[in-house]
């Protein structure tokens, strides 16, 4: 266990970093080289095992008795490896992100090539990618004022803006869909609608003004108030109960190696 | 870090039991599941595209790899599969960097295994962007560009699902929507024609292999549904006739691990 405390513990020492590194990377080379040797077959077995392997330890590391109190309060014998096996994710997560750079480049670089009718927006990705790239790149290696203010135009001023502009669409593409889902076709149209005008009435000063001489319980704040902590509540809930025992059923397959069909097989 | 109580020690292992029996039951003899009006649907709006001419869009939503997310590529394996026979060339745009070679890698699969691998093209599955509203912006460009037939969202959403499926709506494209996301299936109902709800999104690889093994699970779960349908209705009339339990039965619910 002392063994494994230390191997996944920060190394300070560039010496053994860079020897650490290195080892990784040839371990990485060989499993890669073992696992392009051996047959399909018994790569899925491997890779099986992997899943279970990864599967059980958090499955324990959930259901083990924790410490109540003391300097390892709240954490049992496997919680201080969480932070490591994590870190692994994150390692692979970040190869994956050169290769959605490759394919970007690929699909982006042929259109320019092909020179098809989309080209120019080809083009704007090339010219916007290198633009926040360098300037990135310079204001993290050398920040001084202008590569500060380049960051800011280009990732405040203008990505974050560009965000804020599609999620601001949202308004008006709910306006259309509700206007098609509120026609009133057939009876649960028309149920939907009124709940909806309920809802909404309920929601602003007009309505509560229009209903306020109304017995309490007679009053569209109230109404509202019940369908949404009642009515909605009990849907949302029973939904949610088959959710998650879909979920389960479904970790389940795939941590057993159950699952059928399609890239399982 | 979260860790479990008493109540999840017991209660998880108990229906994680229920549904590894009903597996190994469902090895013995065939079971019977009912239709999934959005999962038959399906081959319909292949058919649609292959008609008009036009490719077909699969977006498995903006989750890594995780089990909604593999539940979504098994889908759009099928839909995949369905349109290999037809030529029918599905676009794939993903927001995850590490799902962009398992689309491939299973798309590729989908095309040997029907015998066509020079049908596959790996420029149909596209890395857009990882930002939610910089991939939902390309996906409705994606929709409006290539014109797509038919539209599949399958897969972890969040505000940004209105947004394309409004626009898949507007082109008149047939579109079919699942997500375990609850706040998104009212605007999925409104945009698409199709929507799996709730737990079918699970029982969806199960419906549309017909394996066993999956028809067993799906069994199962239905099994795990009645018990804690049972455990409600307890709570119901404890909750109404004797009180006096509830502090007893909630510190066992949500008491400490």
């Amino acid at each position: 266990m002392g063994l494994w405390s230390g191997f996944f513990h920060p190394v300070h020492s560039k010496t053994l970093l860079a020897l650490y590194i290195a080892g990784v990377l040839f371990a990485c080379l060989v499993l890669f080289l073992v696992l392009q040797l051996i047959p399909v077959p018994a790569r899925r077995h491997v890779i099986r095992f992997v899943t279970f392997l990864g599967g059980l330890f958090y499955a324990l590391e959930f259901f083990l008795p924790v410490a109540k109190s003391g300097p390892h309060a709240d954490q049992n014998v496997l919680t201080p490896y969480t932070t490591a096996f994590g870190n692994i994710s994150q390692a692979i997560v970040g190869f994956t992100i050169g290769l959605g750079v490759i394919n970007l480049f690929q699909v982006h670089l042929g259109r320019l090539v092909k020179r098809s009718s989309d080209a120019m927006f080809s083009l704007a990705f090339f010219l916007s990618f290198l633009a926040m790239f360098l300037v990135s790149l310079w204001h993290h290696s050398h920040p001084n004022a202008l590569s500060r203010a380049l960051n800011h135009i280009l990732f405040d001023g203008l990505l974050q803006s560009l965000d804020a502009t599609m999620f601001s669409l949202i308004a008006f593409y709910i306006a259309s869909a509700a206007y098609r889902a509120f026609r009133v076709r057939s009876l649960e149209a028309t149920i939907l609608l009124v709940t909806a005008l309920v809802v909404m009435l309920g929601q602003i000063p007009v309505g509560t003004y229009l209903t306020h001489t109304f017995p309490a319980p007679l009053r569209v704040e109230n109404i509202r108030n019940w369908i949404l902590t009642q009515a909605n509540v009990a849907v949302i809930r029973a939904i949610a109960f088959g959710l998650d025992i879909g979920a389960l059923a479904m970790s389940l397959r795939i941590w057993l190696g159950l699952e059928r069909g399609n890239y399982f097989d | 870090m979260l860790h479990a109580n008493s109540a999840v020690r017991i209660f998880v292992p108990l229906l994680s039991f229920i549904i590894l029996a009903a597996i190994y039951v469902a090895r013995q003899r065939s079971l019977f599941i009912r239709r999934i009006y959005g999962l038959t649907a399906i081959e319909e709006a292949v058919g649609r595209a292959t008609e008009m001419g036009r490719p077909m869009l699969g977006v498995p939503g903006l989750g890594g790899i995780d089990i909604v997310t593999l539940q979504a590529v098994a889908i759009l394996a099928y839909v995949a599969r369905i349109g290999c026979r037809y030529r029918t060339p599905l676009l794939v745009p993903v927001a995850d960097t590490t799902l962009l070679p398992l689309m491939q890698e299973t798309l590729q699969d989908v095309y040997v295994s029907e015998g066509k691998p020079e049908l596959f093209d790996p420029e149909n599955v596209r890395f857009l962007s990882n930002r939610q509203f910089s991939f939902a912006a390309a996906v409705a460009g994606t929709i409006l560009r290539e014109r797509t037939a038919a539209c599949f969202y399958f897969g972890l959403f969040y505000a940004e699902a209105l947004i394309f499926s409004e626009v898949g709506q507007q082109i008149g494209a047939i579109q079919i929507a699942g997500t375990p996301s609850t706040l998104q299936i009212p605007f999925f109902i409104a945009t698409c024609d199709y929507v799996i709800i709730g737990d079918e999104f699970y029982a969806a690889s199960a419906y549309l292999t017909r394996e066993p093994v999956l028809l067993g699970s799906i069994i199962g779960q239905d099994l795990c549904k009645l018990l804690l349908i049972l455990g409600v209705l307890v709570g119901i009339v404890v909750a109404s006739i004797w009180p006096i339990y509830l502090p007893l039965i909630k510190s066992f619910l949500l008491g400490a691990g």
